[in-house]
């Protein structure tokens, strides 16, 4: 009697088993499908490294890739059942961070602000919150934020060899504060945080940037040195930098 | 050499910590000290008190809902391990107390009357305020907070069922226990498939010390129940496919070893009759030095000790 019923128990268990091996099977297959598109969109938005002029071409890409990841996004919402994102979320994390970064990567690009997590989830057409549904967690839009200042880091980079002095300018402020709305988090020692730790050395690496533009008077709107050291500032900057090196 | 360091470094840079990021220091050097700040922001206590911040900047205003939101998140976590803690050290001494039924002091009816008790009590307890903390939210989210202590309070529930000779009941029988009705509401704490199994393993090595407690107090049905109990689980488990489970493969050694120890229990049993196997048991299992003429020693020193 005891027998049979273990054995019952065991065969029940061996069903739900294959039922979300199944399910799981499905998942990875849409998530390959996304991951796809959100790799064309990050090679679009490559263009930024070497052409300024392309930039807005390559946002505009980067974007129909974004409605591709969208539907992909609603065909994974459909799959996985109601109450239980977080039992195969492990599959869509790394993917769903990445998308957000080339998100607020464009809009950065096309309007210079932070994008909103609200905006994120209208482009990826996830819900806001766990209680509506598929939705996009915190903690993928905060890691996200992150990779995307990575990015920005070589941007600034690039940008000054391409000869767009004011950028870095530009990128160093809106960094600043990014970096300060991550220290109002409480974190804890988890993925994020240690995502965190490197962004101290994004915003060393941008600074950096705006020092050597800065200090050689490649910025226009950067406080004017006196005129009649001009010449002799430039100069010293220039000699300083050679014994750094 | 050089190379091999140039290799590593990006991965130290990502790993180091902190507070040892900020006095230059790498991650390889306070492997000690890590647990340490584990766990900051846990428990509550830490927190910083509403900082004032600009209200003109948006990002800035963005990130102190964020804050909020990840200071709920934390906190709930939290909470629910440190419920979970409880429902562990309870568990647990459920077990040992169902371990001390004696076939000799005939105490069966009352021990088993107080564990169902006890285990009422965590139910009624521990487990309504884990779902009360649950209720509303995704039931996989905060599994991983409470699973020890759930795969604690299974082992002593299937345990408790074992003792008192019932049929096992599977992992809806369990879930149905961890439903509450609150405000009209049904709320419950999630028992997953595989967690009840993890725990169902985990009572096998009870069943094992059961089989040769029942050995020494000389009941030797309990003894080849114990053992037949144990070979047709173990045979379950061989029958399942992968469960991409790291717990599942370790227990399952485990429970190999328990089963070979019942099978010489029996097998003593049957070969040297009740007393002589109770030393060699003993001697056998325990002290892992025994032979096979000092258990016949032992059968003669053993004259009037079992009663």
């Amino acid at each position: 009697m005891q027998n049979q019923i273990i054995k019952n128990i065991f065969t029940k268990f061996q069903e739900s088993l294959n039922k979300e091996q199944e399910l799981r099977e499905e998942i990875r297959i849409i998530v390959r499908e996304i991951d796809q598109s959100a790799k064309e969109a990050a090679i679009a938005l490559q263009i930024m490294h070497t052409s300024i002029a392309g930039i807005s071409q390559g946002c505009l890409k980067a974007r129909e890739h974004f409605a591709v990841c969208q539907k992909g996004y609603r065909k994974l919402a459909e799959i996985v059942p109601a109450g239980q994102y977080y039992r195969y979320s492990d599959h869509w994390h790394y993917l769903t961070q990445k998308l957000v970064s080339l998100v607020a990567l464009t809009v950065y690009l096309e309007a210079g602000f932070l994008v909103a997590r609200e905006t994120v989830g209208e482009v990826l057409g996830l819900e806001l919150t766990q209680a509506n549904g598929f939705h996009l967690e915190l903690e993928d839009y905060l890691i996200g934020v992150l990779q995307m200042v990575t990015e920005l880091a070589r941007f600034a980079v690039n940008s000054v060899t391409l000869g767009d002095y004011q950028r870095p300018l530009m990128i160093s402020r809106f960094v600043a504060d990014i970096n300060a709305g991550y220290r109002l988090l409480n974190l804890k020692n988890d993925g994020l945080r240690k995502r965190f730790d490197a962004l101290k050395y994004d915003v060393k690496k941008i600074e950096e940037i705006v020092y050597d533009v800065s200090i050689r008077g490649l910025v226009r709107d950067a406080a004017p040195p006196p005129p009649a050291v001009d010449a002799a500032a430039a100069d010293g900057a220039e000699e300083a930098k050679e014994m750094k090196e | 050499e050089n190379s091999v360091l140039k290799a590593q470094s990006p991965k130290q840079k990502q790993t180091t910590c902190h507070i040892c990021a900020f006095f230059g220091r790498r991650r390889m050097s306070h492997n000690n000290n890590r647990r340490r700040h584990n766990n900051r922001g846990g428990g509550g206590g830490k927190h910083q008190q509403a900082v004032v911040v600009d209200e003109s900047n948006p990002i800035l205003m963005a990130f102190q809902g964020f804050a909020r939101e990840l200071d709920d998140k934390h906190d709930r976590y939290e909470r629910i391990v440190k419920i979970g803690r409880d429902i562990t050290i309870e568990s647990k001494r459920i077990i040992f107390l169902l371990h001390t039924i004696d076939h000799r002091k005939d105490n069966a009816e009352k021990v088993l009357a107080e564990a169902h008790q006890r285990l009422q009590k965590v139910c009624t307890g521990s487990f309504a305020e884990i779902a009360k903390e649950l209720s509303g939210r995704d039931q996989y989210q905060y599994a991983r907070a409470f699973s020890p202590g759930l795969q604690e309070f299974i082992e002593a529930y299937t345990f408790f069922e074992y003792s008192t000779g019932e049929n096992l009941s599977d992992w809806e029988v369990v879930q149905e226990r961890l439903k509450y009705n609150v405000e009209e509401k049904s709320i419950e704490c999630l028992v997953q498939p595989i967690e009840f199994m993890l725990g169902i393993a985990d009572m096998t090595g009870e069943v094992m010390r059961r089989c040769v407690n029942s050995l020494g107090s000389g009941d030797v049905d309990g003894c080849f129940n114990a053992n037949r109990f144990l070979q047709t689980l173990f045979t379950g488990y061989i029958g399942l496919g992968a469960t991409h489970n790291r717990e599942m493969s370790r227990k399952m050694h485990t429970l190999r070893q328990s089963i070979m120890k019942t099978e010489a229990v029996c097998y003593n049993l049957k070969v040297r009759g009740k007393e002589a196997a109770k030393w060699g048991a003993e001697e056998n299992l325990f002290l892992d030095k025994a032979g096979d003429h000092q258990a016949n020693n032992a059968a003669d020193i053993d004259e009037g000790f079992f009663c």
